[in-house]
């Protein structure tokens, strides 16, 4: 589909091609910097322990009673004793969480911003979903 | 037999080479051979539902630059997919483990609703195709809900090197098709990829590549909704979740480079190879700890 004869083709989409490249981008960095984080903190958990044995240490399983506290305690630094692996694995997870939160929060602005009122509410109900489910 | 992170990431590269290429997706294949492993079961699927995450909008976003993925098909489904994954976690957080053994068996079983209609997919895909290409779907106007929510597109095939146009049939019996697709997800841990696949193809009508590209994308909000669940009941273990979601990825992204040069032959052989394995080991764990 790249190169001319995809252009030349390509037919117009409602303008739902600027949203497509936004959710695009959206994906693959919130994934490529969750998983770069992810492999940091495993590094840097071998370093600090000299084990990469899976422990079911109550300390490396992420528990809160809502996503959004969840995040808001990783940014204190009494998160989890200060341990810098814990904290890496952590943030990759939560940056992995709100990469599809991200699309669903993007949709709706856009579909606002284009009057589009069935996608408005189809998104809306989406997001309401999520977040009720983060939040509780 | 302990299993340490640097293993379950190495066992989770061609995992996720396999599950890209049978279509089953990493976390249906992870889950039993880490139950295998001696790792609780519901640990196994709280970390395979937060890594397909990663291995599914991975790969979605390439799809939805291609176009090929339908956005908006995907935020309609994604309506009964994010209630049912909800619903699906929520079960598996309250149910005895045991349960969980023969329900993944079960829903596994699923998975060759799509092989046997893939036995006719030369005939049946360029039918529905052809039929998406006339202007008006025959037979069925589209209805006023396929309008309303315009659940149509168009995708350049590159093997067909033509553009394909399809609208999708049945919204309603769609929707709640997916809603079940994302309650097994949702408690089983996984993506149900193939499950989603099976009722795009078979409900909507969706052409077969339209179908993978967008259950992609569906896959990664309603493992969002999921993973929220098992976050709040703590059973979301890094040491697992970390090195999984690395390992699936990198082999989901092997896989689909070499997806194409595979014959369909092989693929099948090995789908039905490794469906009826981790059937097997899902219901001998079942059995054994009752």
């Amino acid at each position: 589909m790249s190169g001319k004869d995809g252009r030349v083709t390509r037919e117009p989409t409602g303008g739902l091609a600027r949203l497509e490249a936004m959710i695009s981008y959206i994906l693959i960095t919130g994934v490529v910097a969750s998983l770069v984080l992810e492999a940091a903190g495993l590094f840097l958990f071998y370093r600090e322990h000299a084990t990469l044995a899976i422990s079911y240490d109550r300390r490396l399983i992420l528990h809160a009673h809502d996503f959004f506290e969840f995040l808001a305690g990783l940014f204190t630094s009494h998160a989890a004793g200060g341990d810098g692996a814990y904290q890496l694995m952590a943030l990759g997870m939560a940056i992995l969480i709100l990469t599809p939160y991200a699309r669903a929060v993007l949709s709706v602005v856009y579909f606002a911003s284009r009057r589009d009122f069935t996608y408005l509410a189809v998104t809306l109900f989406v997001l309401i979903v999520l977040t009720a489910s983060m939040l509780r | 037999m302990p299993l340490d992170m640097l293993s379950l990431l190495l066992i989770s590269l061609p995992v996720g080479l396999l599950g890209s290429l049978t279509g089953l997706g990493g976390a249906s294949i992870l889950v039993p051979v880490m139950v295998l492993f001696g790792v609780p079961v519901k640990a196994a699927i709280a970390s395979g539902m937060v890594s397909i995450i990663a291995t599914s909008s991975g790969s979605a976003s390439a799809y939805v630059k291609e176009e090929i993925a339908n956005v908006k098909v995907a935020m309609y489904l994604e309506m009964f997919t994010s209630v049912g994954a909800i619903a699906g976690a929520t079960i598996t957080t309250l149910i005895a483990p045991v349960f969980l053994y023969f329900f993944f068996a079960l829903f596994l079983m699923t998975s060759f609703l799509r092989f046997k209609r893939s036995k006719g997919e030369d005939g049946g895909s360029t039918r529905s195709i052809a039929a998406a290409d006339a202007p008006p779907a025959p037979a069925s106007a589209p209805s006023g809900l396929i309008r309303r929510l315009d659940l149509r597109g168009s995708y350049y095939d590159a093997a067909r090197r033509e553009r394909v146009r399809y609208a999708a049939t049945h919204p309603v019996l769609g929707g709640l098709g997916m809603g079940l697709a994302g309650l097994a997800a949702g408690m089983l841990g996984i993506g149900a990829g193939a499950f989603k696949v099976t009722v795009q193809e078979n409900v909507l009508k969706l052409p077969s590549k339209v179908a993978s590209a967008t259950s992609n994308l569906i896959i990664g909000m309603t493992a969002l909704a999921g993973t929220s669940v098992y976050l709040k009941s703590g059973l979301l273990d890094l040491t697992l979740a970390a090195p999984m979601a690395i390992g699936t990825t990198l082999g989901a992204i092997a896989g689909g480079r070499v997806l194409n040069r595979l014959p369909d032959r092989v693929l099948r052989a090995l789908f039905i190879a490794v469906v009826v394995m981790l059937i097997a080991q899902m219901l001998y764990k079942g059995v054994t700890s009752l």
